[in-house]
């Protein structure tokens, strides 16, 4: 155990200062790791970067991470083992895996072992940003009072729909739901069965076009290119940008 | 000629075959002529035999002889009769023919046997005294004589005739038989799919064979691994690539995120796009090592709808992009049994490459029908289609038709390549509008137990 001295006390007493969500990095390539960091700092998180196991176990000792950033290939000790280490100390901090194995195996382990998520390189700064804001929302356990896509979003409390040019669009309960459905994943298709069922409850019997009268209603509120079909499959909302 | 001549010399069947058939046949035609003339002389002492019979019996029974006078009686034949007369009555004969008794044989003829021209014919006579002291012939004509030994000689050449043709036979087949597993194991590894390198069964086969079979074997072996390295090393590279390009793309984003003049911006848009396709490439190179890779798949009961709908969420925004109508054709969703990889990245790639070649505003269908015995996907789009040359060929990597100026790795149709064959599946290119020859129709079978017959004009399988 490394001892607590008095300037990381106050490191962290300023850490819990600012608002910024703190990052652990661990990764060893240098461009890799030097890129991530500083599109981290550009998205205002505070980041640490270490370049391999060991000094990242010594970093979460000593100071609290809301998250850390994991890679798999690191020198000395493997990812993996660094992540069993981790939750082996019971040490409950959300983690991203970022790493260029594919295969499933470690994908399961990493996932099997406590990892929140799996990143695989090459990705985009976008997709990391998005995915650590996913992580840290539900690890935050705060309920989401908003869902969106870029396109639309909806106020699931005040059941309102926005977009560029219509905001506050009142919604009717079931054209909420239907926009709900659909906005829990965007770019998911959801079949008419699959949003029937989620709209009148499984097995209940539902007039054949309820859905396209829905989806016709909102559509005329928000826009024609909000909700699009997919010929044969169903519809869906754009995957968010 | 010599193309027999050559297929003699190559060929270890037909040698043994031809030089077999060839001994038999000298072997009988010694044994016929043997048997010929051995026979046709058995017969003529037979006959010899005869006569001394026949004057024996009249020297012992004390015969009187008496010319026969008038018509002949019935049964006589006149060719094959056996003739008895005193050898003094000779210059008392009626005739020149041989018609009427006595006939005119030369006086001096000596004790024993002879062959005389009487009136014209031959004949076989036995000169004999008897105890009187009178001398008789007995004769009989040399043509009927001949005529029985030919007969009794052509009769022992009768199981040579049958025999010959029957061992024939049978050597033919013992050798054709005895060549069988060698046929057998030629058909066997022909009929192998690239990735079968497994060793040849080598229990149930001749003893001379057995070391080039094992020899094969060795070689299947080392083809095996060296193949095997070959597909790591393509993994590994792809893989260790994957590191710098992270980098690279991580570092692009970064840029993109700064203040840049309009220039900088106009000459970044190339550069990114590079980049996307350096890392399309790797995935693509992953996706290709992953799929000719020889491990174990577990194959699940899968949904095509389900499947086609997970590729239709991936591929939607790139299909947005160019405006195109896709969808799918048709309610009624089939199952399949088969690796759920496998089949989302056959898929995804034959829309994928739909997706890229047809041009903007056109239309995409993804259908799903079953028949007896398989599963059929099809993949229609109504861009240029392929020509019917160029269909055998776009399975090849890094392969690109003339005249397309699209960005694709040329590996998505090799990696769809690579899971049919390892799966038993089979992959059909047609066109979608078969009169004006546009658009590319690809369908894939399923689960076939019978595959169709290849057809020669517009179709290509694998």
């Amino acid at each position: 155990m490394l001892h607590y001295t008095r300037g990381d006390f106050l490191a962290t007493f300023a850490l819990a200062l600012e608002s910024k969500m703190r990052i652990l990095l661990v990764e060893d390539d240098p461009m890799i790791g030097d890129a991530i960091q500083r599109a981290l700092s550009d998205a205002s998180y505070a980041a640490d970067w270490v370049k391999n196991g060991l000094t990242g176990l010594a970093a979460l000792d000593t100071h609290p991470y809301d998250l850390v950033l994991l890679d798999l290939g690191l020198p000395g000790k493997d990812g993996l083992d660094v992540l069993d280490c981790i939750r082996a100390r019971n040490n409950l901090v959300p983690l991203l895996i970022i790493t260029a194995r594919d295969n499933l195996d470690d994908r399961l382990r990493g996932l099997d072992g406590g990892a929140d998520d799996y990143l695989l390189k090459p990705f985009d700064i976008a997709e990391l940003l998005a995915r650590i804001r996913a992580v840290l929302r539900r690890k935050g356990g705060a309920a989401q009072s908003v869902l969106g896509n870029g396109v639309v979003t909806l106020d699931l409390l005040s059941k309102h729909a926005s977009t560029d040019e219509q905001r506050e669009v009142a919604l009717s309960s079931r054209e909420f739901a239907l926009l709900q459905a659909l906005l829990i994943r965007p770019g998911a298709i959801l079949s008419r069965s699959e949003l029937e069922d989620r709209l009148y409850g499984w097995g209940n019997e539902v007039e054949s076009n309820a859905i396209e009268f829905l989806i016709h209603a909102l559509r005329r509120k928000l826009g024609t290119h909000v909700i699009k079909n997919v010929r044969g499959m169903g519809w869906m909302v754009s995957k968010s940008v | 000629m010599d193309g027999f001549k050559k297929r003699l010399s190559e060929s270890v069947q037909l040698r043994l075959s031809v030089t077999l058939c060839l001994a038999i046949l000298l072997v009988a035609l010694a044994a016929s002529v043997f048997a010929f003339v051995s026979a046709f002389e058995e017969t003529h002492e037979q006959q010899d035999a005869t006569l001394r019979q026949v004057a024996m019996l009249f020297d012992r029974q004390h015969m009187t002889l008496q010319y026969p006078q008038g018509p002949a009686l019935a049964g006589d034949d006149e060719e094959t009769r056996v003739i008895i007369q005193r050898l003094s009555d000779s210059p008392h004969a009626t005739g020149t023919t041989d018609e009427a008794l006595p006939l005119p044989f030369p006086a001096g003829l000596a004790d024993g046997l002879s062959t005389v021209e009487v009136a014209g014919e031959a004949f076989r006579v036995l000169v004999h005294t008897t105890a009187g002291g009178e001398h008789i012939a007995v004769a009989q004509e040399s043509d009927a004589r001949d005529k029985d030994a030919r007969e009794a000689a052509w009769r022992s050449l009768l199981p040579f005739l049958i025999l010959f043709p029957v061992l024939l036979l049978v050597v033919g087949d013992l050798v054709r038989k005895l060549f069988r597993p060698i046929g057998v194991l030629a058909a066997e590894i022909d009929q192998r799919a690239e990735q079968e390198l497994h060793p040849i069964e080598e229990q149930h086969l001749p003893t001379e064979v057995r070391p080039f079979v094992v020899a094969i074997n060795r070689l299947l072996a080392r083809v095996a691994q060296s193949m095997d390295s070959q597909r790591r090393f393509v993994a590994d590279a792809a893989h260790e690539l994957r590191s710098p390009m992270t980098a690279l793309a991580l570092q692009a984003d970064r840029l993109a995120a700064t203040e840049m003049s309009p220039m900088s911006r106009e000459r970044f848009v190339p550069l990114s796009r590079g980049i996307a396709r350096g890392r399309q490439l790797i995935d693509q190179l992953l996706s290709l090592a992953a799929a000719q890779s020889t491990s174990e798949r577990v194959h699940t009961r899968l949904s095509v709808h389900a499947v086609y709908r997970q590729v239709l969420e991936d591929l939607l925004p790139l299909a947005e992009r160019k405006q195109l109508d896709i969808g799918v054709d048709g309610a009624q969703d089939v199952h399949v049994t088969f690796n759920a990889m496998d089949l989302l990245t056959l898929v995804k790639n034959l829309v994928d490459n739909a997706i890229r070649y047809t041009p903007e505003g056109g239309r995409i269908d993804l259908s799903v029908t079953q028949i007896p015995g398989a599963v059929l996907l099809h993949i229609k789009d109504s861009g240029p289609g392929i020509a019917t040359e160029e269909q055998a060929r776009v399975f090849d990597p890094f392969y690109r038709s003339l005249g397309t100026d699209e960005a694709g790795s040329g590996l998505g149709l090799s990696i769809v390549k690579a899971i049919a064959e390892r799966s038993g599946a089979r992959v059909q290119l047609s066109f979608s509008d078969t009169l004006a020859q546009r658009g590319l129709c690809v369908t894939v079978w399923l689960q076939a137990l019978k595959a169709p017959a290849p057809n020669k004009d517009n179709h290509h399988l694998f």
